[in-house]
């Protein structure tokens, strides 16, 4: 779908609950739901300690985002983000560090003419910098064109011990919904557990899907303990999980699911962990986004979206590791 | 405290080589056709670097340091910057070597262009075929527009490899203070196209040894040292015939 197709109206019709649980006195910069509103048919997740939700599957900007100054590769992104939004998505996430992908989104907002309080903007302090963090957020503001963050995170735990107090200050003075940590590729975990132990964090960004695992071990059920939400990055290791998979038939048991993909079984598996919030796929396409999102849908006939019991994430991840 | 240590090399890189090449596509479409004037600029300074002139051989380094200058500014300020948040680190690299190329071009005894045929010489011809009539094949046959192609005179890598071919072919004091911009540049370039799994990614770094060796073995035999005099396309054509009676000069 060409964004020139979605109009404002169209787009609130099919985002409608979202925009009424902002109108319905929801925090000023949270773009969530309410929780009990009935939202679009994307799985939403409570984010703990709160009343909001979002939907389980978001949309990430490393790498597909960042493309320049390019206007064909802009329509490109904007595209996908208006069949994000019209498909029910709500978290993009970003980073100073990911080139122009914070512009690209800014575009995309501005273009698409996306509700702030439609979009739960999610970015991230990546300087070492001790004093720049400020700075660096009000840049990064610029960019996407926004006044306020729903979440801010400190990239990749960089000079985390300058940076977090910067963002806890900024939650404080309500310029900020919620502050969280980053480690991506599963590097730092020990570090990370032991952050996750001693600040008061709202989100944790890990990578998880079913070859990379360890953070089943510590990070998840620390996260379920102190009820911090959990963002999932490289659910796809980049895209290299699903290109290693093309061409692979999926298992039989996926139709129970109602997947039709490894993408869509793999998003299942990782949603359906009891201490995830949302995945964060990052795509260039169209129908990629859209079928990311529909992991995350009921299937047809079915109320809710179908997701693996612990026997059925166990046998996706074996039937991953046999096809690898 | 995070280190940069706890990064890997493809953690630098945040753009896939779709967009990459979409940089040249754009950049050409732009500027057509100054970036095509540029490359058959680069072809007629071979041609006449290789033939001799004074005028000719000052030229030759201001019309580099404009292509030097052009790639810096343009593409890599305008087009390759927004991408990749290094390029500012990096063009002073570009600045430094157009300037000093303009410095060359006024001193008052010239650097000579020329064909010595020892390995320098070789290697530098080797080079500035593989930067001009070559490069701007490598992103066709990768599976990219044709509007992508590299242009040397315009396009970084065709260009710092075809500088480096010139600075081979070139005879006379401080010539190799040319070198270590475009070998650091080659280095900087051959991780790009590594991280991004591109087959052409050992070429620059080739260049770049070849341009060091060449270095190395006209400094072990004195060559570039010898009296600009002695050089044949200094001569005067009776001169020469004497310098050269196989004529493979001119």
């Amino acid at each position: 779908m060409a964004f020139a197709d979605i109009s404002r109206r169209s787009f609130l019709a099919g985002a409608g609950s979202t925009v009424a649980a902002s109108l319905a006195g929801m925090p000023l910069i949270h773009a969530g739901t309410a929780q009990g509103q009935v939202a679009t048919g994307v799985l939403r997740r409570k984010i703990p300690g709160s009343d909001v939700s979002i939907p389980a599957i978001g949309l990430g900007s490393w790498i597909t985002f960042n493309v320049g100054v390019d206007p064909v590769l802009l329509k490109n992104c904007t595209d996908v983000m208006a069949a994000f939004f019209a498909g029910g998505g709500e978290m993009i996430d970003s980073s100073p560090m990911y080139g122009s992908s914070q512009a690209t989104i800014g575009h995309g907002l501005k273009t698409l003419g996306i509700h702030r309080d439609q979009v739960f903007a999610t970015d991230k302090v990546w300087t070492s910098d001790e004093n720049g963090g400020g700075d660096q957020i009000a840049e990064t503001a610029r960019r996407w064109g926004i006044s306020k963050f729903d979440l801010l995170q400190v990239h990749n735990l960089r000079d985390w011990e300058d940076q977090l107090p910067v963002l806890q200050a900024k939650k404080a003075a309500g310029e900020l919904g919620y502050v969280g940590v980053t480690t991506s590729h599963g590097r730092r975990h020990e570090l990370l557990s032991v952050i996750m132990q001693r600040e008061p964090l709202d989100f944790v960004q890990v990578t998880y899907n079913p070859l990379d695992r360890e953070v089943e071990n510590r990070i998840l059920p620390i996260a379920q303990e102190r009820g911090m939400a959990v963002i999932i990055n490289r659910p796809f290791r980049g895209g290299h999980l699903t290109k290693a998979l093309r061409g692979v038939p999926v298992p039989e048991f996926s139709s129970e699911l109602g997947a039709q993909s490894w993408a869509q079984l793999i998003l299942k598996y990782i949603v359906s962990h009891p201490a995830v919030t949302c995945a964060i796929p990052a795509t260039t396409r169209v129908d990629h986004v859209r079928e990311n999102l529909a992991a995350a849908m009921p299937g047809k006939g079915k109320k809710d979206a179908v997701l693996p019991t612990p026997d059925m994430r166990h046998a996706i991840a074996a039937a991953i590791g046999d096809a690898l | 405290m995070t280190d940069w240590w706890d990064y890997h090399l493809i953690d630098f890189l945040l753009f896939s080589t779709r967009v990459y090449y979409r940089l040249f596509v754009s950049f050409n479409l732009a500027f057509w056709p100054v970036n095509l004037v540029l490359y058959l600029a680069g072809a007629v300074l071979v041609y006449r670097g290789l033939r001799g002139g004074r005028l000719f051989q000052r030229g030759i380094l201001v019309v580099l340091a404009v292509m030097w200058a052009w790639a810096g500014a343009v593409f890599m300020g305008h087009y390759y910057r927004p991408i990749n948040w290094a390029v500012p680190y990096i063009l002073p690299i570009f600045a430094f070597q157009a300037v000093i190329m303009v410095l060359f071009s006024l001193r008052k005894t010239p650097l000579v262009f020329c064909w010595r045929g020892d390995f320098s010489s070789m290697a530098g011809v080797a080079l500035l075929i593989l930067a001009i009539p070559v490069y701007p094949f490598f992103s066709v046959l990768a599976g990219h527009d044709v509007l992508a192609a590299e242009l040397f005179g315009s396009a970084p890598d065709p260009t710092i490899i075809g500088t480096l071919g010139f600075v081979l072919l070139m005879r006379g004091t401080w010539r190799w203070l040319l070198l270590p911009a475009p070998v650091l540049w080659c280095i900087l370039t051959s991780l790009t196209l590594w991280a991004m799994d591109q087959d052409i990614a050992w070429l620059p770094l080739v260049a770049a040894w070849l341009a060091i060796l060449g270095g190395w073995m006209d400094a072990k035999s004195g060559v570039t040292r010898k009296p600009e005099a002695t050089s044949p396309v200094h001569l005067n054509r009776a001169q020469r015939g004497a310098a050269d009676p196989a004529g493979l000069v001119e």
